[in-house]
C-alpha cells in the first residue's frame, strides 16, 4: 500500500499542469433567492457541460466566460430550482431570482463514489433528508431517531425509551437472517461503525442462556454519537440499486450523511438553546386492589403484607417512571469564508435526563470542517469531530433472575412498601428477589464514550477545456473511539447479599475502535457536443476495521470497592474484530440532453472476511432515466417534468465474524489448559450474502412544480443468506455456516408534494410518503426452523420457504388454524401492512408551524411484558373484561389460562398514529437589533400525540435490539417518552 | 494558449496506473483474532499447540460421559437415574409404557457427538504431527501419530457400544466428505484394524510422546500396553479368543497387580475442570442415581463390593413409579477419577479367553483372583463353558458395576431378556437408534 501510494504522488506530479481556458465571451450577472437576498456559491454553468461553470461571490455575483456568441446558462443553488438562461456578449449584470424548489428535483443526489447528479437526471429513489427536516422542527436526540417519517421505504424501531439511543432501522425489509441488517452509515466519506455493544449485564439478568442464546443488554447503537446538528443532509440509499458502488458492505442500504460547510461570506454566528422535558409517554397505572384479589394472587403471605400497610397503595409507575427529566440542548455554530476558504465550526452540549432516576444522556460534540482552495486546480477539505458523551440507561429488559427494573416492577404489586427506612436502608421485596428502588437507586448501567472522527478530501482538477475534464477525487479518514461500559450491582443489592448472587458485581468493558477508509477516484467527463455528455469514473476504495473489546468482569466485591481488582472472582473476555477490505470500481454515465441518462458500473470487492481473503466479488449496476418532459414533442407543460426511470444493482453483506474461522476453544485438564475443536465449523467457501436489486419510477411535476409525485416499485432478493445449520455431528461439528436461504423484498414507495397555497404571506406545502414492503422467503436449502423471542409456547419467529421471514407463529389451541407441516398457528406477521407519514409546514408573516404525522398500520409484537405482570398477577388491565370473546374471563385470568395452550393473547397488533414532531416558531423582523441579523423563537415537541391499542408503554420496541429477524419482542422495556421544548435561536 | 494533449493519454496513464494499484492491494487473510487458528496448528504446530491438543483431546474425551454411563447402566439395570427436570432418563432408557428411544434427544446426541468432537480433535493433531517443524524425531512422530489412532478406536468403540447393530461411520478425516456407516462386524473390525495399526507404531517404539499425556505412559513403548488393552476388549467382542489372548498377553494385565491398576479419565474441583458426573451426594432426592433393587440381594453372601459400591439410604427413593433403598456410590467424591479400561476387566477378559478356548483351570485361576480380592473364597462350580461364563459374567456384574459394561455383556451372550423389569410394560432395549441428524 505505502509504495502505491508513493507511486500515486509521482503519477500526480507529471500530471499537474496548469491550465487556462481560451474564453471568447464574459457574461455577468447578480443570482438572488428568496426575498431578493443574494445566493452566495450559486453554480452558474453551460447547461449539459460541467466543465464550465462558476461559483457566485459574497454578493451574489458571478463572472462567466463562455465560449462561441451565445450559450444557454443554468444557474443552480441548493434548495432552489434550476434556471436556465440563454446569455450571449449582451449579457452584462444580468439578475437571476431563483424560486424554491419543493419537490428537491434540483438537489443533486449521489450516483458514483465522487460524482451526483440533479435528482430530475436521477435514476434511482434515492431519498434524502436536509438540515431543515431533520432538525428544524424539534431537537432530536439522535441521528437515526431524526429520521423517523421523513422519507419512504424504511421501518426504524427504537428499541427502547432508554436515554442515548438503540435505533433499529431496515431499509426496504429485511434482508438477512443471522448477519447485518443494519445500514451503512458513511458521514463525509468516512464508514461511521454503528456497532452495539454489551455492557456484560447478562452476568447478573442471565437473560441468555434459557430459552434465547442472546444477551439482552439493550446497548445503544454507536451512531448515537453523531450530532444531528452537524448534519446538512441525509441521503438514503435503501438498496442496491443504488447502493452497490458500496459493494460488499452495503445489502442493508447506505446512509450518506454530509455535514455542514461554511459559505463565502461574513462570519455568521449562530446561537441556539432549548430547554425541555421529557415524560412517561404513555402510563399504564396499577391494578386496583382489594383484599380477596390479594389473597387469590399473593396468598397468604400477600394477606399478611397487605393488612400490615393497611391496604396503602403506592404509586410505583409514577415513582419508577415517572420523573419529569430535564433537557437541555446549546449549540453554536461559526462559519464563513472567503473565495478561498470556507469554515464551519460547531459546538453542542447536550444534557438529557432520563424519565427514570439516575439515568440519562450527556453528549458535548465539537465539529470543524475546513474547506480550502489550494491552487486552481487543487481543493482541499477536512472534517473533524470529537464527541464525548455519557448515557446511563438503567437495567432494564428481559432476565431470568427476576432483578431488572422493568421484571421486579411488574412482580412487585403497589401496596408492598419497597421505600428504604430513616437511614436508607432499603427493605428486602417480600414478594420478589428485587426491591426495584434499591436497583435504581444503587445500580449503575453507563456507557462511556471519546469518539474522534478525521475526515479529508482532495480533488485535484488535472485538466479542463471545453470538451474535456478530468479530476482525480481522494478522500479518506478515520473513526477512532473508545467505549466504556460500566456496570455496577453493589453487594449490598437484594439479589445480590446472602448467598443470592455474586455478592455484588463490577464489569468494565472496554472498546477500541479504529476503522479507517480511503478512496481514490478518477472522473473524466467529455463532452462531445452540447447534448451529449459522457462521465467515466474509476477509483479504488480501502477500508480497515479494528474493534477490540476487552470485558473485565470482577464478583465477590471487597465491601463497596468497584475496582475489578477488588474481588473475589475475576473473569475477563475479549472479542476482536480485524477486517480489511479492498475494491475498486468503475462507471460510465451517458448523458443525451438531459433526456437519456444511462449508467452502468462495477464495483469489484475482495475483502479477508470472505474465506479466500483474495477472491474479487463484482457488485454490477446499471440504470436509465428517461425524461419525456424535456424530449421536443413534449409541449405540455403543465406537466413537467415526466420522469421514468429504471435501475439494477447489485450488493453484498458478509457473513457474522468468525464465520470462516472454525475456532479451538479452550478447554481445562488436569491443570492444564487444552484446546478443543469448537462446535461450529467455519465455512472457507463461504460467499457473501448478495442483494440484487430492481426499481422501476415514475417522477411527475405539476403546475410548475407546485405538485410534484415520486413513485417507486422494487423487487429486492437477498440471495445467499447465511445460517448456522446443524450437520451430521460425525463430523465432529453441530453446526456449520452455510448459504442457504434467500428473502425477496417486493413494495412500493410514494412521495407526493404539493403547495397548495403560496403567498407573499402565506406559504402552506405539504409531504406525504406512503410505503410498504412484503418479503418472503425463497429458498431454504434446510428445513424450516423457529428463531428468535422465547419458543413456539410464548410466539416465535419461525423462517419457512414461501412464507414471510418475520411470521410469528406459536402453539394454538384446537380449532385455530395450524399449519400442518409444523403444527404451529400463525398468529400475524411483525412487518407493517404500510407507513404513511405527512409533513405539513406553515408560514404565516413570521410564525412557521410544522407538523410531522406517522402512521404505522399492522405489525405485531410478542408483548411479553403482559404475560410477566398477568403471571404476577399485576397487570393494570387483570380484571377488565374485554379479552375474553365470551366476556366470561378477567384479562388477567383469561390470558393465564391460555398459556401453554396458545401464544394468541402475547402476539398483539402494534399499529401507530403518532404526531411524531411539531414544532411552532416565530422570526423576529430582520435587523430588529443592531448586529443581530435573525432572532427566532418556539415551540417544539416530541411524540406528543400518541394513538394505539398496544397493551403497553410503546408498540416499538425490541428486547433483542437491532436483531434481523427477533425485534418487535417486549419484555418490561425503558418505557418510551415524550418531550417538549423551548427553542432560542439568534444569529449573528 | 492551447494545448494539444492527447487526453486519451491520460485516460491511458490512468488505467495503467489503476491496474498497478489494484495488484498492489492484495488482502492477507486474517487469522481468527479471537481463536487458535485451525490452520496455523495443523500447518506447522509448536510442542505448545501440540500439547494444547492433547490437553483438550483427554479433556474432551470425558465430556458427555455421563449420558453413556447412564444409558448403559440404567438399560444394563445397574441404577436408576432420577431427574426431575427431565423425566425420560426413567421413561424412554427403560421403554416405559409406550415410550420408546429417541433419535433426536440427549441421551443418544450427546455423547454421539462429543465422541466424534473428540475424533476430530485427534485428526487435527495428527497433521499437526505430521507438519510440525519443531524439533522431534521420526519415532517420536509416529508415536504420537499412533496415540491420536489409539484414542479414535477407543472414542469409536464407544459409538459403537450404543449403536451396535446399527453400525458406525469410521471414516470421518473430511467433515464435508463422511465416509458411509459400515455394518455392525465391519464396524467392530475396522476399530481392531485401527487399534493394530497404531500399535505397530507403538511396540518396541522407545521414544516418547512429543507431548505429555495423563493416558497410561508417554513412552510408546508402554502406551502400546493400554493399546493392548483396548484391543483385547475389542477382540472378546469380535469373539476373536485368539487375537485376544495375544493382546491381553502385551498389554498391562498382570495377574498378581492390583485391580484398580490401569487407565482413568481425571476429575478435579481446580476452576475450569470437570467434576465427575456419576457422582452425587448421598440420601439427595430429586438428580440422583439409586441402585436397581436387584443388586443388592443377589450379590453373593460376603462379596465387599456390594457394600463398597452402594449404600443405604435413609429413605426409599421413588420416582417415576421405581423405587430403591440404596445409593450408587460407586464414586466417593466429586474428584474420583472413573476407569477407562483396568486390570480388573483384563483379568475378567483373560477368564473369558481362557473359558471359551477350553481352558478352565487358567479361567479360574483368574476368576478366584477376582474372587479373593472381593473376600469370596475360590469359585467351587462347575467348569463347563457355560457355567464359567455366568460365573464370569457374574463377577463382571460386580466388579465393574456402573462402569459401563453389564448391558454390552448381556448383549453379547444374547442375554437382554434375563435382565430384570421393574414396571410392567417396560422394554430393554439392544440399541440406540441412529441420530436425526446423521
Amino acid at each position: 500500500m505505502k509504495k502505491s501510494y508513493t507511486q500515486f504522488a509521482v503519477f500526480l506530479f507529471i500530471l499537474l499542469t496548469p491550465f487556462m481556458l481560451n474564453a471568447q465571451q464574459t457574461v455577468t450577472g447578480t443570482v438572488t433567492g428568496t426575498n431578493n437576498r443574494p445566493l452566495v456559491g450559486a453554480s452558474v454553468k453551460i447547461k449539459n457541460n460541467s466543465n464550465i461553470g462558476v461559483s457566485t461571490d459574497v454578493n451574489g455575483k458571478f463572472l462567466l466566460e463562455i465560449p462561441g456568441q451565445k450559450a444557454v446558462l443554468e444557474i443552480s443553488y441548493v434548495g432552489y430550482k434550476s434556471q436556465t438562461f440563454t446569455a450571449g456578449s449582451e449579457s452584462k449584470n444580468i439578475s437571476i431570482n431563483l424560486n424554491e424548489d419543493i419537490g428537491n428535483l434540483d438537489e443533486v443526489v449521489i450516483t458514483g463514489l465522487g460524482t451526483s447528479v440533479k435528482r430530475s437526471n436521477s435514476a434511482n429513489a434515492v431519498s434524502s433528508v436536509s438540515a431543515r427536516e431533520l432538525v428544524g422542527t424539534t431537537t432530536q436526540a439522535t441521528v437515526d431517531g431524526a429520521l423517523y417519517g421523513k422519507f419512504t421505504g424504511a421501518n426504524i424501531s427504537s428499541n427502547s425509551g432508554a436515554p442515548g439511543g438503540g435505533i433499529s432501522v431496515k431499509l426496504r425489509g429485511i434482508t438477512s437472517i443471522s448477519a447485518n441488517s443494519q445500514p451503512l452509515f458513511i458521514v463525509d466519506g468516512v464508514y461511521y461503525d454503528n456497532s452495539s455493544i454489551n455492557a456484560g449485564l447478562n452476568t447478573v439478568s442471565k437473560a441468555a442462556g434459557q430459552g434465547s442464546a442472546s444477551a439482552q443488554d439493550n446497548p445503544s447503537n454507536r451512531i448515537a454519537d453523531l450530532d444531528p446538528e452537524d448534519i446538512d443532509k441525509i441521503e438514503i440509499l435503501k438498496g442496491a440499486s443504488a447502493a452497490a458502488i458500496y459493494g460488499s458492505r452495503a445489502a442493508g442500504g447506505v446512509i450518506l450523511i454530509t455535514t455542514k460547510k461554511g459559505k463565502i461570506g461574513k462570519p455568521k454566528v449562530e446561537l441556539s438553546h432549548s430547554i425541555g422535558f421529557q415524560m412517561q409517554l404513555r402510563k399504564l397505572g396499577g391494578r386496583t386492589w382489594d383484599a380477596a384479589k390479594v389473597q387469590s394472587a399473593f396468598g397468604s403471605t400477600g394477606t399478611a403484607l397487605y393488612n400490615a400497610g393497611g391496604g396503602k397503595i403506592y404509586d410505583y409507575e409514577d415513582e419508577l417512571y415517572g420523573r419529569k427529566g430535564l433537557m437541555n440542548n446549546t449549540r453554536i455554530n461559526v462559519s464563513g469564508g472567503s473565495e478561498k476558504t470556507t469554515y464551519f465550526a460547531g459546538f453542542t452540549y447536550k444534557n438529557d435526563e432520563g424519565i427514570v432516576n439516575n439515568t440519562g444522556f450527556e453528549k458535548m460534540s465539537f465539529r470543524v470542517n475546513l474547506d480550502q482552495k489550494v491552487f486552481s486546480f487543487l481543493d482541499i477539505s477536512v472534517n473533524y469531530n470529537y464527541v464525548e458523551s455519557q448515557a446511563d440507561r438503567g437495567y432494564f429488559n428481559n432476565d431470568n433472575t427476576s432483578t431488572t427494573l422493568g421484571i421486579s416492577f411488574v412482580s412487585t404489586p403497589w401496596w408492598a412498601n419497597l421505600y428504604p427506612d430513616a437511614n436508607g436502608n432499603y427493605p428486602n421485596n417480600p414478594l420478589a428477589p428485587s426491591n426495584f428502588l434499591q436497583t435504581r437507586d444503587l445500580v449503575t448501567n453507563r456507557e462511556k464514550i471519546n469518539r474522534t472522527l478525521v475526515g479529508g478530501s482532495a480533488v485535484i482538477k488535472i485538466f479542463k477545456n471545453e470538451m474535456h475534464d478530468l479530476k482525480i477525487m481522494t478522500r479518506g479518514g478515520i473513526d477512532h473511539y473508545t467505549l466504556n461500559t460500566i456496570a455496577i450491582f453493589p453487594k449490598e443489592l437484594q439479589f445480590e447479599k446472602n448467598g443470592n448472587g455474586t455478592n455484588g458485581l463490577s464489569a468494565y468493558g472496554t472498546t477500541i475502535t479504529r476503522n479507517s477508509n480511503m478512496n481514490a477516484i478518477a472522473v473524466y467527463n467529455l463532452t462531445l457536443t452540447n447534448k451529449l455528455n459522457f462521465r467515466t469514473q474509476a477509483g479504488l476504495t480501502a477500508e480497515n476495521i479494528d474493534l477490540n473489546n476487552v470485558l473485565t468482569t470482577a464478583t465477590q466485591l471487597i465491601g463497596t470497592q468497584t475496582n475489578v481488582n477488588q474481588a473475589g472472582a475475576i473473569q475477563a473476555d475479549n472479542a476482536k474484530t480485524i477486517q480489511k477490505d479492498r475494491g475498486f470500481f468503475v462507471q460510465e454515465e451517458v448523458n443525451y440532453n438531459d433526456i437519456f441518462i444511462a449508467t452502468a458500473g462495477i464495483r469489484g470487492d475482495k475483502s479477508s472476511r470472505n474465506g479466500d481473503a483474495n477472491k474479487l466479488y463484482y457488485f454490477p449496476k446499471a440504470s436509465l432515466a428517461v425524461n419525456i418532459s424535456q424530449m421536443p414533442f413534449w409541449t405540455f407543460n403543465k406537466v413537467n417534468p415526466l420522469k421514468l426511470r429504471v435501475a439494477y444493482g447489485e450488493a453484498g453483506n458478509f457473513a457474522p465474524f468468525g464465520a470462516i474461522y472454525t475456532p479451538l476453544v479452550p478447554a481445562i485438564f488436569n491443570g492444564n489448559t487444552g484446546s478443543l475443536i469448537g462446535l461450529s465449523q467455519g465455512n472457507e467457501k463461504l460467499e457473501p450474502e448478495r442483494q440484487k436489486e430492481l426499481e422501476f419510477g415514475l417522477d411527475v411535476g405539476v403546475l410548475k412544480n407546485r405538485i410534484s409525485f415520486e413513485g417507486t416499485y422494487y423487487i429486492k432478493k437477498a440471495d445467499n443468506l447465511i445460517l448456522l445449520v446443524q450437520v451430521p455431528t460425525s463430523s465432529g461439528f453441530s453446526s456449520a455456516w452455510k448459504n442457504v436461504a434467500a428473502i425477496r423484498n417486493r413494495g412500493f414507495e410514494l412521495a407526493l408534494n404539493a403547495i397548495p397555497v403560496t403567498t407573499k404571506d402565506l406559504k402552506w406545502s405539504i409531504q406525504t410518503r406512503l410505503w410498504k414492503n412484503k418479503a418472503e422467503v425463497t429458498r431454504l436449502d434446510v428445513p424450516a426452523f423457529n428463531t428468535g423471542a422465547f419458543g413456539a409456547t410464548l410466539g416465535t419467529y419461525r423462517i419457512q420457504k414461501g412464507k414471510s421471514p418475520t411470521q410469528i407463529v406459536g402453539i394454538g389451541r384446537p380449532g385455530e388454524p395450524k399449519d400442518p407441516e409444523s403444527g404451529l398457528t400463525v398468529f400475524g406477521d411483525a412487518e407493517p401492512d404500510f407507513q404513511l407519514s405527512f409533513t405539513n409546514t406553515v408560514s404565516w408573516k413570521n410564525f412557521d408551524l410544522s407538523v410531522l404525522c406517522h402512521w404505522k398500520k399492522g405489525g405485531k409484537n410478542i408483548n411479553l411484558s403482559t404475560l410477566l405482570s398477568d403471571i404476577f398477577g399485576t397487570s393494570p388491565d387483570y380484571d377488565d373484561k374485554n379479552v375474553d370473546p365470551s366476556g366470561q374471563m378477567t384479562n388477567g385470568a383469561y390470558r393465564l389460562d391460555a398459556l401453554g395452550s396458545t401464544a394468541g393473547p402475547w402476539v398483539e397488533d402494534a399499529s401507530y398514529f403518532r404526531v411524531r414532531e411539531i414544532g411552532l416558531g416565530y422570526r423576529f423582523p430582520v435587523n430588529m437589533i443592531k448586529g443581530v441579523s435573525q432572532i427566532k423563537v418556539g415551540f417544539s415537541g416530541r411524540n406528543i400525540f400518541n394513538s394505539f391499542k398496544y397493551n403497553s408503554y410503546d408498540p416499538e420496541v425490541s428486547n433483542f435490539g437491532a436483531n434481523a429477524i427477533s425485534s418487535n419482542v417486549e419484555v418490561t422495556p425503558f418505557p418510551s417518552s415524550k418531550s417538549f421544548h423551548f427553542n432560542v435561536y439568534v444569529s449573528f | 494558449m492551447k494545448y494539444t494533449i492527447n487526453s486519451f493519454k491520460y485516460i491511458y496513464y490512468l488505467g495503467l496506473f489503476i491496474s498497478v494499484f489494484i495488484s498492489s492491494c492484495k488482502v492477507d487473510p486474517i487469522a481468527d483474532p479471537n481463536n487458535p487458528s485451525l490452520s496455523g496448528i495443523t500447518q506447522n504446530a509448536s510442542l505448545g499447540e501440540i500439547q494444547n491438543l492433547v490437553d483438550g483431546t483427554e479433556s474432551g474425551m470425558r465430556d458427555n460421559m455421563s449420558f453413556y454411563f447412564d444409558d448403559i447402566g440404567v438399560i444394563g439395570r445397574e441404577f436408576y437415574r432420577y431427574s426431575t427436570s427431565d423425566p425420560r432418563f426413567t421413561s424412554d432408557l427403560l421403554g416405559k409404557g409406550n415410550a420408546v428411544l429417541d433419535n433426536n434427544t440427549f441421551y443418544i446426541t450427546n455423547p454421539y457427538a462429543a465422541r466424534y468432537r473428540v475424533i476430530k480433535n485427534t485428526n487435527i493433531l495428527i497433521p499437526a504431527l505430521q507438519n510440525t517443524r519443531a524439533v522431534i524425531t521420526d519415532d517420536q512422530r509416529r508415536a504420537g501419530i499412533a496415540y491420536a489412532k489409539t484414542i479414535q478406536a477407543y472414542e469409536l468403540l464407544l459409538v459403537f457400544n450404543l449403536q451396535y447393530g446399527n453400525g458406525i461411520r469410521v471414516n470421518v478425516a473430511d467433515p464435508n466428505n463422511l465416509g458411509p456407516f459400515l455394518s455392525k462386524d465391519e464396524s467392530l473390525n475396522a476399530i481392531q484394524m485401527l487399534l493394530n495399526t497404531a500399535n505397530t507404531d507403538l511396540k518396541n517404539n522407545m521414544a516418547s510422546f512429543p507431548f505429555n499425556t495423563s493416558l497410561y505412559s508417554k513412552v510408546a513403548d508402554d502406551f502400546s500396553k493400554f493399546n493392548r488393552a483396548i484391543a483385547a476388549r475389542v477382540a472378546v467382542y469380535r469373539k476373536d479368543w485368539t487375537q485376544a489372548g495375544t493382546a491381553l498377553s502385551e498389554s498391562f494385565m498382570n495377574l498378581g497387580g492390583s485391580l484398580t491398576n490401569g487407565v482413568y479419565y481425571l476429575y478435579s474441583t481446580a476452576g475450569g475442570d470437570q467434576l465427575n458426573p456419576q457422582f452425587f451426594p448421598l440420601n439427595v432426592n430429586g438428580e440422583t442415581r439409586v441402585v436397581q433393587p436387584n443388586f443388592v440381594p443377589e450379590g453373593e453372601a460376603g462379596d465387599i463390593r456390594v457394600a463398597v459400591k452402594t449404600s443405604l439410604r435413609t429413605d426409599t427413593a421413588f420416582q417415576d413409579g421405581l423405587k430403591s433403598a440404596y445409593d450408587f456410590y460407586v464414586y466417593k467424591t466429586n474428584a474420583a477419577s472413573i476407569p477407562i479400561i483396568r486390570n480388573a476387566e483384563l483379568l475378567l477378559l483373560y477368564a473369558e479367553v481362557q473359558a471359551q478356548t477350553a481352558n478352565p483351570v487358567n479361567a479360574t485361576n483368574a476368576i478366584d483372583i477376582i474372587r479373593n480380592a472381593a473376600s469370596l473364597g475360590d469359585y467351587n462350580g462347575a467348569t463347563d463353558l457355560n457355567s464359567l461364563i455366568n460365573e464370569i459374567l457374574k463377577q463382571r456384574r460386580y466388579e465393574l458395576f456402573g462402569e459401563g459394561h453389564r448391558w454390552i455383556d448381556m448383549r453379547r451372550y444374547d442375554r437382554l431378556s434375563q435382565l430384570p423389569i421393574d414396571r410392567t410394560g417396560d422394554d430393554v432395549w439392544e440399541q440406540f437408534p441412529r441420530p436425526a441428524n446423521e
